[in-house]
């Protein structure tokens, strides 16, 4: 598509829709004259409307784009003009996003991610449907063009169905991953947008309520109480299991994880149909994730870290699972897919230096002395049965923890496994290493151990690294210097 | 730059051969997996920052300080105690000035081979960072007022990683950075994508 085109006319309505989104229950509420005396702030920004709608049309009749010549070309601007070119070559993802209203004017949101930081390269919003599969058409024809010989007609590659989840195992995905906190945190949002949740709270929390909880409280025994609260805590916890279900069957519905060519692509949401494609080739680490639950029904999750954008944002944090939940027997055959040189029955892990345990038993002792020690004038001479219970839990999770943990290499991979009741395995390939970090701490040097950090692209922050303590140092640099030097062989390809 | 050269030269001639010279690289001896430590150089401007860290803190402690202990109506012991908590902090910080430099500078190394750059720096916590060359995605030679003044450099390699998208190499002669740079620019088809 050398010539260049506008986004769609829809495009106005949602560029507007970011900044617009605060204002529309004020006006919303102003128009149906719900709460007319509360002429807020928000109801006065309204008025911003009047200009935005205009910078809005502006913006979609200045923003040009076209897909040629081996690049994505984004003009925008009419005072302060940006071209951006964006080599196809470089684009890592191409994420379509649907949200139901985008589904009723048949657009699609696009957003094309590169390896640079974590904001997608570029936005288009929004495309017509067959402007976007054009556009993903280009994006990989090119790059079939470019690792196929010159001449071969690339032809379509064939789609393969690796995983469908159906709604029985998305409710048990929504069981084994908490996500119940996040509904909670959503509706408490939209209440207080609405300015509901002042007059919510007093419902619940209100004088009244609370004479008659501490009513029911005082008459009951001390024993009464306690089960009470226990019952109530379970309560809630079950509550939250629920919500967790019910997010995970919305926003996951019809996942379906398929290979086409050296591309992986997912499809899922309920509402919001989100479908990315991850080419086979960029991904760095895999992250194997278990909790009890997953234990107990014998399932996995499975994550992707890739250098694309958008790897910390919750919001395309969908387009980093390759299976929110697989069940234990289909992983060998998934990760073959995914990773065809990793055999993980035949990983040889090692273990940590034998003195890692001794290490995390002292700072559990420190760590049950800290946590115990401030509840001296609450307990007064409980509180050494308070530090005794700590100091269990804490020694038995150092115990398992260390006995748990171990790392393994080969020529392809690196992998390092940790936790205990939440155990996390990433592995991350050794063409994609970025930088070998080892790190010894002063405690590290009494005991003569050091730790190897590897470090990758696009993982973020809070996700599972492979950063391996706890070793020998003279096994911490062999494997470091290892690792350097395998990577050094290795041509970085994006 | 004096000091530098001469090892250079010494440790220089069984080096790996460049396997893709563009252009013939002026002193190509640099990439020999010889462990440097940095600028010599580099020692007084350590210690140039230390005594301004110093300064600047115990100054400005200091001028908190007089106005309440000559306007606010303190008890002696208290008055003596904030003096006192005052000149030993000032205290351990020019101690601190003192030693740290040739401690911190006593454990910063660099080399660099066929195969990359390492880069060994810490004290109490000690770190070994190696960015292998064909994972620089570009570099940075930095000067700052007071390195400039030194004649010293920073070098920052930029990696596609996260944890160590910059890794900065500090104390450096400049013109040993320049090379650096020069020396780990990504190659010419390195990255076909």
């Amino acid at each position: 598509m050398p010539s260049e085109r506008r986004l769609h006319p829809a495009s106005i309505l949602f560029l507007l829709g970011g900044q617009v989104r605060e204002f529309l229950f004020p006006l919303a509420l102003l128009i149906f004259g719900a709460r007319s005396s509360d002429w807020g702030w928000q109801s006065w920004a309204a008025l911003l409307l009047i200009p935005y709608s205009g910078l809005a049309v502006l913006r979609w009749l200045t923003l040009r784009w076209r897909c040629g010549e081996g690049e994505l070309v984004v003009r925008s601007g009419l005072v302060f003009r940006g071209e951006r070119h964006v080599p196809l070559a470089r684009i890592q993802n191409l994420d379509a996003v649907q949200n139901p209203l985008h589904r009723l004017l048949r657009v699609v949101e696009v957003r094309v991610q590169t390896g640079a930081g974590a904001e997608p390269e570029a936005v288009l919003r929004v495309l017509r449907v067959a402007d976007f599969e054009e556009l993903r058409q280009r994006v990989f024809a090119g790059r079939a063009a470019g690792t196929l010989a010159a001449g071969d007609a690339p032809a379509p590659p064939a789609t393969r169905e690796l995983l469908r989840l159906s709604a029985g195992e998305l409710a048990l995905c929504g069981l084994v991953r908490n996500r119940g906190w996040l509904v909670i945190a959503a509706a408490y949002g939209l209440l207080w947008e609405l300015g509901l949740q002042d007059r919510l709270q007093e419902r619940v929390f209100g004088d009244a309520e609370a004479a008659r909880v501490e009513e029911l409280v005082s008459g009951a025994s001390l024993l009464a109480g306690v089960a009470l609260g226990v019952l109530a805590f379970v309560a809630l916890l079950l509550l939250l299991r629920l919500f967790s279900m019910g997010w995970t069957l919305v926003r996951l519905h019809g996942f379906r994880l398929a290979r086409v060519g050296e591309d992986l692509r997912t499809e899922f949401g309920l509402l919001t149909r989100v479908a990315t494609t991850i080419p086979l080739r960029r991904i760095q680490t895999l992250t194997l994730q278990e909790g009890p639950l997953h234990r107990l029904t014998r399932r996995v999750s499975l994550r992707v870290g890739t250098a694309g954008g958008g790897a910390g944002e919750e919001k395309s944090a969908g387009r980093e699972w390759l299976a929110p939940i697989l069940r234990r027997d289909a992983l060998p055959g998934l990760l073959c897919e995914v990773l065809p040189e990793l055999d993980l029955a035949a990983i040889a892990w090692q273990p940590l230096h034998p003195r890692a345990l001794r290490r995390r038993l002292k700072w559990a002792v420190i760590a049950a002395l800290l946590l115990a020690l401030p509840a001296v004038p609450l307990l007064g001479a409980w509180t050494p049965a308070l530090g005794a219970a700590l100091l269990a839990w804490f020694a038995l999770a150092a115990l398992r923890g260390v006995a748990l943990m171990g790392w393994a290499v080969t020529d392809d991979v690196v992998l390092y496994r940790s936790g205990w009741l939440w155990r996390e395995t990433t592995i991350a390939r050794v063409a994609r290493i970025q930088a070998v970090a080892l790190h010894e701490s002063p405690f590290d040097r009494r005991h003569g151990h050091a730790g190897v950090h590897v470090d990758t692209a696009g993982a973020h922050a809070a996700a599972h690294h492979v950063r391996i303590p706890y070793l020998a140092r003279e096994v911490a640099d062999g494997l470091a210097r290892r690792l350097a030097l395998a990577a050094a062989s290795t041509e970085f390809r994006w | 730059m004096t000091n530098d050269s001469s090892p250079l030269a010494a440790g220089g001639l069984q080096a790996a051969p460049d396997p893709a010279p563009v252009a013939p690289p002026p002193e190509p001896l640099l990439a020999d997996g010889v462990e440097r430590p940095l600028d010599p150089r580099a020692l007084p401007l350590e210690r140039s920052v230390c005594w301004i860290v110093t300064g600047v803190v115990s100054g400005v402690t200091a001028l908190g300080l007089v106005p309440v202990l000559l306007l606010a109506p303190l008890p002696d012991w208290l008055a003596l105690l904030l003096g006192g908590a005052w000149v030993l902090v000032t205290g351990l910080l020019a101690w601190w000035s003192l030693r740290w430099p040739p401690l911190w500078h006593r454990h910063a190394s660099w080399s660099l081979d066929a195969t990359g750059l390492q880069i060994r720096h810490g004290v109490w916590w000690r770190h070994v960072i190696r960015v292998p060359r064909s994972r620089v995605q570009h570099t940075d030679v930095t000067q700052g007022p007071l390195e400039r003044r030194h004649g010293l450099g920073t070098l920052v390699v930029h990696t596609a990683g996260t944890e160590h998208a910059q890794v900065p190499l500090g104390g450096l002669d400049h013109a040993t950075a320049l090379r650096l740079r020069d020396h780990l620019l990504p190659r010419e088809g390195g990255d076909a994508v």
